[in-house]
């Protein structure tokens, strides 16, 4: 063997090109990686936003900046000029409209006050203006928790952070009237920095958690219809901190919840006229969603609700959150190949069906909590209703189960159907034993029921006093809200 | 014979080298290596044996084919892969993409992409014969075999997509055509800030309670 010292001594060549031979092998490496890395950044680049948004920012104005075509297009939830069959997105009093409601929530704040819901950047001022948050004198005043502004406003994701959840449930909602002032936004879905969607109120991960469900490995579609669940789900508030709690524990169906809130003997109201230990169901949009063929089938609520739309060759996600029969052509016919015509008369031929199966089971529950009363009046004693007042219960949760979220007739149809189907058989079992309890005590004709055909009718029936209710409702939207906004616009002066 | 000794001599050259001069040996090739783990890393060069679309989602040009996908009814059914990969054998699956996997590193690295990017020759057919694996029954009935496979295979070069246009990516595909398409990440939706007050709020529960039962 010859040393090859010796050997690049005899020919420098071999060493000046062993030399160069490294260089160009660990420079191109290097060039390598470096590219890599360079367009790895840039990725990241590209979805930062030009402006940077701060952490926390509730006003969608300064993310809209960004964002040019989803800030215009999540402005038009402010639109009022659509009209379907059964709902809009234009104002419209619900009790007026079926003032049966009225006597169904008797003694309960909707009895009162039930608009059409409208688009998000309503939230704050319908929360506002509905006689169902009262009139509150100062911030110890009012009949709502806190935990009322839970929904409403990106503020509440910034106050979050600040204060944990189980103080900001703390306290009457007139206590954060100042501090929640901008309508549902950006912040609520999105996180700042990357734009992904995001959960930003901790009481839908403390539901999936008690379910034993790990949502952080939540495919991209199913985020798509998570971030909705936040909010459009039935949920109640626990205990003396008013603590936002979704009542899955056993399950999402209607009689799982049923079960839940049984277990805890939690009761919403007691109904004025029966007295019944009553349940109200919110709005289980997502509950419901997942009833129905299209969650099933892996449509998620952005896919109709925000379908792509493309304005001068550039696609994006159309942020006018509202009913797809709005936007058939983009919403539905991406996957059906029916005329839109057919497809509008589809849902509404679902609709109408649970519609009719939904006015029976209102007529029937009304008349169970109006014989009741009579019965109470007659001298029934607890003991004999006790049975009655628990069908009443359940009949009215299931009712209001499948009307309280607006979408289920079309989300889930069938079930809704049969939701509405019990509620009716419980109602009815309920009347047939109130017919016996009423003979006992000597009523053997039919009960007569009042005149319930307006909301002004039905809301005397049940002894409401609506002008002295609205003339203090317009005292507070006068004396107090100037206020709150002008400390809201003082603070956010400071951003 | 002349080469053999070359080859020879600059094997016995260089093995004399490695074993007289080990450390500066050592430290070069050491260098090399770890430069070649590192472009491993950063290439997130294992995800490329699967068939996830994050792994596509690599090269962040491809955000509008990804985006289009997803509000489509085939990201149900279909993966990039099942589409843009032949499926008939695992030989053929694999060499395919190691081709198109190379020519595409080549073209990103040194910035090539078009503005709108179109599908190669091989592309098509590996298309094209996916179409048809999934969407057999459009062959089986004589009458619609006629048609349909005149179509597809053997006239004038068409495709499926050729009709089907929008079918899965829609019209827009240009790299600017989606500029906030939203990639898939794999990070979890609930923000650190949230984990972080819940767990907070979960032991002053929790506290509260073992202190309510002493």
């Amino acid at each position: 063997m010859t040393n090859i010292n010796e050997e690049i001594r005899k020919k420098p060549w071999i060493g000046w090109s062993i030399f160069f031979a490294s260089m160009i092998i660990v420079f191109v490496l290097g060039l390598f990686a470096a590219s890599i890395m360079e367009r790895r950044t840039e990725a990241l680049v590209a979805y930062t936003p030009a402006k940077p948004i701060p952490d926390f920012e509730p006003r969608i104005k300064v993310w809209g900046e960004n964002f040019p075509r989803e800030y215009a297009t999540y402005l038009t939830t402010k639109e009022t000029n659509f009209v379907t069959k059964y709902n809009g997105n234009d104002f419209k009093d619900a009790l007026e409209e079926d003032p049966l409601l009225v006597v169904l929530w008797a003694g309960y704040l909707f009895s009162q006050d039930y608009n059409r819901p409208r688009g998000h950047l309503y939230a704050i001022e319908d929360i506002r203006k509905t006689l169902r948050t009262g009139a509150p004198k100062d911030s110890n005043d009012g009949p709502q928790p806190n935990t009322c502004w839970s929904c409403k406003s990106p503020d509440v994701v910034r106050l979050m952070k600040q204060m944990g959840p189980l103080e900001f449930y703390k306290g009457k909602w007139a206590s954060k009237g100042h501090e929640v002032v901008n309508d549902i936004g950006c912040l609520d879905c999105h996180d700042p920095k990357t734009m992904n969607l995001t959960i930003t109120r901790p009481a839908l991960v403390e539901a999936f958690q008690r379910q034993g469900v790990d949502i952080t490995k939540a495919t991209h579609s199913e985020k798509r219809s998570l971030v909705c669940a936040q909010c459009h789900v039935e949920y109640y508030f626990k205990g003396e901190d008013k603590y936002l709690t979704f009542p899955w524990d056993k399950g999402i169906s209607v009689e799982d919840i049923e079960k839940y809130y049984d277990n805890i003997n939690f009761v919403d109201w007691t109904h004025a006229l029966s007295r019944a230990p009553m349940l109200k169901a919110q709005h289980p949009e997502y509950e419901t969603w997942k009833m129905g063929i299209h969650s099933r089938r892996g449509v998620s609520c952005a896919d109709c609700h925000m379908p792509y739309i493309s304005e001068g060759g550039i696609k994006f996600t159309d942020h006018h959150i509202t009913t797809p029969l709005k936007t058939i052509n983009r919403s539905c016919q991406v996957c059906h190949r029916e005329s839109e015509d057919e497809l509008k008369q589809n849902v509404y031929t679902q609709q109408d069906r649970v519609m009719e199966l939904r006015m029976k089971a209102e007529e029937s529950l009304a008349k169970a909590h109006i014989e009741a009363k009579l019965a109470w009046d007659k001298g029934a004693s607890e003991i004999e209703m006790q049975p009655v007042l628990t069908l009443i219960r359940h009949a009215g949760w299931r009712w209001d189960f499948a009307v309280a979220s607006h979408g289920a007739s079309f989300h889930a149809s069938a079930e809704m159907s049969r939701v509405l189907g019990t509620s009716i058989d419980k109602s009815g079992k309920a009347r047939v034993i109130l017919a016996r309890i009423l003979a006992k005590h000597g009523m053997h004709e039919e009960v007569t029921m009042p005149d319930l055909s307006t909301k002004a009718k039905a809301q005397k029936f049940i002894g409401l006093d609506m002008n002295t209710l609205k003339s203090k409702k317009d005292a507070f939207l006068k004396e107090i809200v100037p206020k709150w906004d002008e400390e809201a616009k003082k603070r956010e002066e400071k951003y | 014979m002349e080469n053999t000794t070359v080859l020879k001599r600059l094997y016995s050259r260089s093995l004399s080298f490695i074993i007289e001069r080990p450390l500066p040996v050592a430290i070069i090739s050491g260098i090399m290596a770890g430069l070649l783990l590192i472009i491993i890393h950063v290439s997130n060069i294992f995800s490329y044996l699967s068939d996830r679309p994050e792994t596509c989602m690599n090269c962040h040009i491809m955000g509008t084919q990804y985006a289009t996908w997803m509000h489509s009814a085939h990201r149900e059914v279909t993966n990039c892969n099942d589409c843009h990969v032949p499926q008939d054998n695992i030989i053929k699956k694999y060499m395919f993409k190691a081709m198109d996997g190379l020519r595409h590193s080549y073209v990103f690295t040194l910035r090539a992409e078009p503005q709108a990017i179109i599908i190669k020759k091989q592309g098509e057919q590996a298309v094209s014969d996916n179409c048809k694996r999934c969407h057999e029954s459009l062959f089986l009935s004589p009458a619609l075999k006629n048609e349909n496979l005149y179509n597809v295979s053997t006239s004038e070069g068409r495709f499926c997509w050729h009709c089907h246009r929008e079918t899965p990516h829609g019209l827009l595909r240009s790299l600017s055509s989606n500029p906030y398409a939203r990639v898939p990440t794999t990070d979890s939706m609930i923000p650190a800030w949230l984990d972080d007050i819940m767990k907070k709020e979960q032991a002053k529960i929790l506290n509260t309670k073992i202190k309510q039962d002493k």
